[in-house]
């Protein structure tokens, strides 16, 4: 579960506060809002990437609000991918697994698994930049769920994607969530996409995170 | 809202006729002028030192021959010179011959010649000018004699050549004797040499000066400079790399109270003049205990400290640069992974530094090289204890050796090149691989 309560965050001048967000454990819940309207910003808080002021974050039971990013048990999905240039595919999928000292055979299981889930067993030893950006995506996904987090958060995964892609990106997202029961806050502009995806609308508004009635 | 009379949908219309625009050409062409022009110079001047260099070896020559005057009318026709028929000579043009007369032939370019006559004439290009040519004598060895090993030869005229000066002997009647050999003595008319062993005695050699390279290449106490320059500029950039990474990273990732300040300090070593920075140091070793002082200053921590002042500066900008061009998601999400900063450093942020990283290496290491102001102020320029590679060229220059400071001018611009091909070659390797 993620529950964010009354939290305040401040960047230079743009400035946040008492922002509530609740998603039950399993859940997929959609936060939409314009551009530049802070969607990032309480991405990156949940994350632990940015100090809040105020408030409590607490992620799968536990109260994260102290915790250093690495330890909060997160999956981020960056809007830009941020795939590390000098690592192959099968590399960033095990990057997890390695700070966290699994023996080998484990970490190339799970490499393996997250593979076959992602659809991605012939890019493994492909360098990131020769990827496309669906097959970017993919990785990128893999790379954030390696660890097992109790929570995936994506920002705007589907964009930049063509409508084909979209589609198969989509279904790819619903098999993620159905298989790994993962709790997932994903980012968006677009509204189809929430209703697709989507069994939890937020809305942000001026300042304020509103949950949405489906 | 539309102006009024006109509709306000219908076909898009023209403003004005068809619309142009200038050609490129005029910008094309001021970008290859300017880019090109800068760009020749830049070869044109590499060139020039190779090319300017006399490669072979020059004979040993004895006493000037022409008596400088002017060429008036009793010698308008040109000036006569008595030398000995048979001999060789070396002719050098001046600002006012055209060549000189030899026997029946002209000789018109600069260079030896054998003389036909007991005269041989300057010819002037115009009259009432100064007489500038110049015609030295070849000296001959006239006596050979050996003891203990050292060599001394005799020349039949004075030979005006120095110790410490390399002469090359060829053409000997023993094998042994021919090559490179350090003056160890001379005289007027007299030079010694040791060979090594107990040499039989030659009977028959010629003498000529190997080129101002060879000279510098085998100098001792250029060789030092060579290895005290590669030595010193290594552990400058060494130690750059070490201090710049932490500064870059800092720089571009953190904002703290007074960073401008320390910005601009950093820069301080960049827009001194160097010799200041040398005073600077100098000064400042006054005040630290004795023991740290006389390890330091006017030794060879000290050309290391003066390049490493100026070096590090530009390191340290290189490897900010480095750091603030790559984003700040890749440590994000590392961290979300389970790295602390210290493992996103290591295993996100530098592998992808390292090209920035060899730059700013190169870049530290070719200051480093070209570093001389500070280290004559706070090293001096001691042979063969703080003498480095540019403090060479200067003590050439200062002993009226234009040949030998090019000589190691040279031997620094292949060291440059060899360090710019090292990294490129790494640099590419990283591109390709």
């Amino acid at each position: 579960m993620i529950a964010v309560e009354n939290i305040a965050l401040r960047q230079g001048s743009f400035e946040l506060t008492d922002i509530d967000l609740k998603l039950s454990a399993g859940e997929y819940g959609v936060l939409m809002g314009r551009s530049g309207c802070g969607k990032t910003t309480i991405l990156e808080a949940i994350c632990g990437l940015r100090k809040i002021n105020a408030g409590r974050i607490t992620l799968g039971e536990r109260d994260v609000t102290s915790l250093p990013p690495a330890e909060r048990g997160v999956g981020y999905v960056p809007q830009d991918r941020a795939l590390f240039p000098t690592l192959s595919v099968r590399e960033q999928l095990a990057f997890a697994l390695i700070l966290r000292k699994l023996p080998q055979d484990d970490i190339a299981a799970r490499v393996d698994e997250l593979a076959k889930l992602l659809g991605i067993i012939h890019l493994l030893d492909r360098d990131p930049e020769k990827l496309s950006g669906g097959e970017a995506q993919r990785v990128a996904l893999g790379r954030a769920l390696a660890h097992r987090p109790a929570v995936l958060c994506l920002d705007e995964p589907l964009a930049a994607l063509d409508e084909e892609l979209h589609e198969e990106m989509c279904r790819l997202l619903e098999r993620v969530h159905r298989e790994t029961g993962v709790t997932i806050l994903h980012i968006t502009h677009s509204p189809s996409e929430a209703k697709r995806l989507a069994g939890c609308h937020f809305r942000m508004n001026e300042g304020k995170v509103v949950r949405e009635a489906i | 809202m539309s102006e009024a009379g006109q509709p306000a949908t219908g076909p898009v219309r023209p403003l004005a006729g068809a619309f142009h625009v200038r050609s490129d050409k005029p910008f094309l062409i001021g970008l290859g002028i300017l880019g090109g022009g800068y760009m020749l110079i830049i070869m044109a001047m590499v060139l020039a030192d190779l090319v300017f260099l006399n490669y072979d070896d020059q004979p040993v020559l004895g006493p000037e021959l022409v008596q400088h005057d002017r060429y008036e009318a009793e010698n308008a026709k040109g000036a006569l010179v008595t030398v000995q028929p048979g001999r060789t000579y070396f002719f050098r043009k001046g600002n006012n011959e055209r060549g000189l007369r030899n026997g029946d032939g002209q000789l018109q370019r600069n260079g030896l010649f054998v003389a036909d006559g007991n005269t041989i004439t300057l010819l002037p290009r115009e009259a009432k000018l100064p007489i500038t040519g110049s015609l030295r004598p070849e000296a001959r060895v006239v006596d050979i004699a050996v003891t203990n090993g050292t060599v001394t030869l005799t020349t039949d005229t004075r030979h005006g050549l120095i110790w410490g000066t390399f002469i090359r002997v060829y053409d000997a009647d023993r094998d042994d004797w021919n090559g490179v050999h350090e003056i160890a003595d001379t005289t007027t008319n007299q030079l010694s040499f040791q060979l090594s062993g107990q040499p039989a005695t030659a009977t028959e050699l010629k003498l000529s000066l190997p080129n101002p390279l060879i000279q510098a290449l085998r100098s001792k106490d250029i060789q030092f400079s060579i290895k005290l320059s590669l030595i010193s500029c290594t552990l400058t950039t060494l130690l750059s790399l070490w201090v710049a990474v932490p500064i870059g990273y800092v720089m571009s990732r953190y904002e703290f109270r007074g960073k401008p300040l320390i910005d601009t300090l950093l820069d301080i070593p960049i827009v001194l003049p160097p010799l200041v920075i040398g005073l600077s140091l100098l000064i400042l070793f006054r005040y630290v205990p004795d023991w740290l002082s006389d390890a330091v200053v006017y030794k060879w921590p000290a050309v290391v400290l003066a390049q490493f002042m100026v070096a590090c500066a530009f390191a340290v900008r290189t490897m900010r640069v480095t750091f603030d061009q790559i984003p700040q998601r890749y440590e994000q999400v590392a961290l979300t992974l389970g790295c602390n900063r210290q493992q996103a450093f290591w295993r996100v942020i530098m592998p992808q530094a390292k090209g920035g990283l060899l730059a700013a290496g190169t870049l530290a290491w070719a200051r480093a090289l070209g570093e001389f102001g500070p280290i004559l102020v706070f090293a001096g320029a001691t042979r063969q204890k703080t003498e480095v590679l540019p403090t060479s060229a200067f003590l050439e220059l200062q002993a009226g050796r234009t040949e030998g400071m090019l000589a190691v001018s040279l031997i620094m611009i292949a060291a440059a090149a060899i360090v710019f091909i090292i990294a490129r070659t790494l640099g590419m390797k990283r591109i390709f691989a």
